[in-house]
């Protein structure tokens, strides 16, 4: 049997409306594609192929919408076409044990790092646990070198930190957009694109009842660290963060008439030295 | 109601147009042609302001949020300063309600 | 060359895909080309269509077609810096069949005539620019270069719709070096607003639009404005003389935001949120700047060929690139079917565009262009007619009425319109549109 590579396709809105009152997406599906990532994971898989004689096949977890988006591997050149039905928004680990089937075999299974539809990039390694092989998530760089099989790549780790893999058996692979830039399609294969078959799948029934998000906590950047300032007091040390430090006998009150407040007013800042 | 569209900024605007960069500019522009250029038409007449003229008397241009529509080429007075073709297909501008 | 087909046609907008349409009809096979990634994604206009021609070809098209609103109400509006003067008409026959003008988008309706010739047979490839002719020993066109790998497609006929740039045409030779006081450059915002404030502030029925045609209001930039109502989005734009606003200081996007300012706009346009921003050249110049429409083996259509009627109270071109595509289409399938590609053997273009009101409208119209943009139309005859009918209605008591006669030669004088330009302008607007 010919050598496989798989690789897995998400089909995304590449740029959604968003409505700023309510915050509803406006779905608009002209705008359905792959990320850069997705896409540097099939040239990755077409060169891999190239090298060993091996047949690519595209495989996307989707509804029917995804079948256009899965021609357009057919264009640059993917010889089969795989479309696992699933439910929309289902968790990754169901993504992933929808997609294991169909890639099972291949030699290399190629994933974009995260899907821009704000993805956790969790699918490529539970499809890596599904299939029981080895992973190599995030890749920075790649190298097929003579092209037997393997790679080797330089992946991203927490910290600012790298790590240099060389890949040989089995392993499912998830490379940044910036990796490669899928080639363009033949204008040979433009035209036999347009009638590529696509295989659908059916998914298999959740295994156990999937996470179930019951709210979600708006963005909040994290909060900055910073020594804390001097002062023997809480009320100190508060005063000395907020800026409202103020030398003892600074405050006085006055009872004034407006003009003669405003006087006081811009001399005292004049005398503390806030106003040039 | 939402913002008045006189408050929103240019850059803002122009962010609203969905642009899909292409690998290698479709616009060239001659620096020498341009530095002895008095009227600069394409920097008041480029409607994405992507012209703009440079201390050394060049012009910087940028390709990548071009309506695509051909005005530079035209206004320039400059035989052959600004050479103009299409982007790659698929590349480039998108109109969602041209 | 590895790809063939009968012919090619070059550009996905409506003359493009009326032209495949009708050689995919006549059994003919037809590659659709498209540099967007989908039909109407590179293309912005006005927006107002009217689709007409489209009667005998898509009988349906009035409830197929994307459509926002079937236009009930067109205004014609003079602007000067403070003053306007509309002329608002309305008819509710336009809201019924067989209708008249209809706005739409064109990433729409563009994509759905492209659909209707896919419909038929013809194979559209998008995202795939074509970047020069084949050209045979003899000098005849034989198909098209595209800038993909292995990307030559050879074609009996190739059928240059491919816009304002006309770039095919150039290369074949058959339009001259462009000049640039022959175009003009539209600019445009879209600005939502909710469907019914649409209804409300522009006092229409659902489904129904208003169309503003607007003269003047560019400032020190000759061209004019137009404001279009979509379902639940304004299209807001301007259109001007590209030699104007080159020699001007005056930035495209800063005139815009001078006519959406203006006292008579600024209301109807108030609260959108911009949706989106563009621009796009109109080929203004009429029969001034039309190629020759036939060679050997290739055609023109649409705005490639100079076909857009750009007459300040006209401002169609949709209609004259379907029709002219149309025609292409049918002349080329009939060349391929008697074996005659040449420039004769294409003649039944130019025929059926003679005999229709392509050419028609464009011989009639031929000196409009010259006339609206002319410095006295643009803004002296503006400012002389709100003056005299700010003159008409200012109450001046205790003083007591002067004469219309007076008024109106005061305005004029204001102006600095002599009786002498007014007769020869008249004349000239008699003999363009009467
Ligand atoms: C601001 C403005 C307002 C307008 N308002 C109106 C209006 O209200 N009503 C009206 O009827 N008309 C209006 N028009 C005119 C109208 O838009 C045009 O006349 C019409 O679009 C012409 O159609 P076309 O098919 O000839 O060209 P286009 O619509 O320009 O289509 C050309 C197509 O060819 C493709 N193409 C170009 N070069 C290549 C290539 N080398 N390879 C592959 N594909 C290529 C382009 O992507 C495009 O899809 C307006 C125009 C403008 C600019």
């Amino acid at each position: 049997m010919r050598p496989l590579v798989a690789v897995c396709w998400k089909a995304v809105e590449l740029r959604a409306g968003v409505d700023p009152l309510t915050g509803e997406i406006r779905p608009d599906p002209r705008s359905l594609g792959v990320s850069p990532a997705d896409e540097a994971a099939l040239e990755w898989a077409l060169r891999a192929a190239e090298g060993t004689g091996a047949a690519v096949r595209v495989v996307s977890a989707g509804g029917p919408e995804a079948d256009g988006v899965l021609r357009q591997a057919a264009a640059a050149g993917a010889a089969e076409l795989v479309r696992v039905a699933i439910e929309p928004g289902s968790p990754s680990c169901e993504v992933a044990r929808a997609l294991a089937p169909h890639v099972a075999g291949a030699g290399l299974v190629w994933c974009g790092d995260v899907s821009l539809d704000r993805g956790s990039g969790a699918v490529p390694a539970f499809l890596a646990a599904e299939l029981g092989v080895a992973q190599a998530l995030g890749l920075l760089e790649v190298d097929l070198g003579a092209g037997a099989g393997g790679f080797s790549g330089l992946r991203r780790l927490d910290g600012g930190r790298r790590e240099r893999l060389r890949v040989e058996g089995p392993a499912v692979a998830s490379c940044e957009g910036g990796t490669a830039r899928l080639r363009r399609a033949s204008l040979h294969l433009m035209l036999e694109a347009r009638r590529a078959p696509v295989r659908i799948e059916a998914a298999p029934p959740p295994r156990r009842p999937a996470p179930h998000v019951v709210g979600r906590a708006p963005f909040r950047p994290r909060a900055r660290v910073v020594p804390p300032p001097p002062g023997e007091h809480a009320a100190d040390r508060v005063r000395a963060l907020i800026g409202a430090e103020a030398p003892a006998g600074r405050a006085r009150v006055v009872t004034l008439g407006p003009e003669e407040a405003a006087e006081a007013i811009l001399e005292a800042l004049a005398a503390w030295g806030e106003l040039p | 109601m939402t913002r008045r569209s006189a408050a929103v900024s240019f850059e803002d605007v122009m962010a609203t147009t969905e642009f899909r960069p292409a690998p290698a500019a479709h616009i060239t522009v001659d620096g020498d042609a341009c530095r002895g250029c008095t009227t600069r038409a394409c920097v008041t007449a480029c409607p994405a302001r992507l012209f703009v003229p440079i201390a050394d008397g060049g012009i910087l241009f940028n390709y990548e949020q071009c309506f695509e529509c051909g005005g530079c080429y035209l206004v320039c007075n400059e035989k052959g300063a600004i050479s103009w073709s299409y982007p790659e297909g698929g590349a480039g501008v998108v109109y969602r309600r041209g | 060359m590895a790809e063939r087909f009968d012919a090619v046609v070059v550009g996905a907008g409506p003359a493009g895909s009326m032209a495949a349409l009708q050689l995919a009809r006549a059994g003919r096979s037809v590659c659709l080309l498209e540099r967007g990634p989908f039909p109407g994604s590179k293309n912005l206009y006005g927006g107002v269509v009217y689709a007409r021609v489209l009667d005998g070809i898509l009988p349906r098209w009035a409830e197929e077609a994307p459509l926002e609103r079937f236009v009930t109400r067109r205004v014609t509006m003079v602007l000067t810096a403070t003053q306007s003067l509309a002329v608002d008409f309305r008819s509710s026959a336009w809201g019924e069949a067989p209708y008249n003008g209809a706005t739409a988008l064109r990433p729409e309706f563009d994509a759905w005539l492209a659909a209707q010739a896919e419909a038929e047979g013809a194979v559209l490839v998008c995202s795939t620019t074509a970047t020069g002719l084949l050209v045979d020993a003899s000098g005849a066109v034989v198909g098209v270069r595209t800038d993909r790998p292995g990307g030559e497609i050879g074609a009996g006929v190739v059928v240059a719709c491919d816009g304002v740039n006309a770039l095919l045409a150039k290369e074949a030779g058959l339009a001259e070096a462009p000049d640039p006081s022959h175009y003009t450059l539209g600019v445009k915002q879209v600005l939502r607003l909710p469907e019914a404030e649409i209804e409300r502030r522009f006092g229409l029925a659902p489904g129904e639009g208003a169309d503003f045609e607007i003269l003047g209001g560019t400032g020190e930039v000759p061209g004019g404005g137009f404001l279009y109502t979509n379902r639940d989005t304004l299209s807001v734009g301007v259109v001007l003389s590209l030699d104007g606003l080159s020699r001007s200081a005056v930035r495209p996007e800063e005139v815009l935001a001078g006519l959406t300012a203006h006292p008579a706009i600024a209301p109807l346009v108030d609260g959108g949120e911009v949706v989106e921003f563009g621009a796009h050249l109109i080929p203004e110049a009429g029969l001034e700047m039309m190629p020759r429409l036939a060679g050997d083996g290739i055609l023109v259509a649409g705005d490639a060929a100079g076909m857009c009627l750009a007459a300040g109270i006209w401002l169609e071109g949709v209609n004259f690139a379907m029709a002219s595509g149309s025609a292409a289409g049918e002349a080329a399938a009939e060349a391929l079917v008697a074996g005659d590609t040449t420039r004769r053997g294409l003649a039944g273009y130019e025929a059926r565009l003679s005999s229709g009101f392509v050419l028609a409208d464009h011989r009639r119209l031929r000196h409009a262009p010259g006339l609206v943009l002319s410095e006295r139309v643009q803004r002296r005859y503006p400012e002389m007619v709100c003056n005299l009918v700010e003159e008409l209605f200012t109450v001046r008591n205790p003083a007591p009425k002067p004469g219309v006669v007076q008024m109106a030669r005061r305005a004029a004088r204001r102006s600095g319109v002599g009786l002498g330009d007014l007769l020869r302008d008249g004349w000239r607007a008699w003999r363009t549109f009467g």
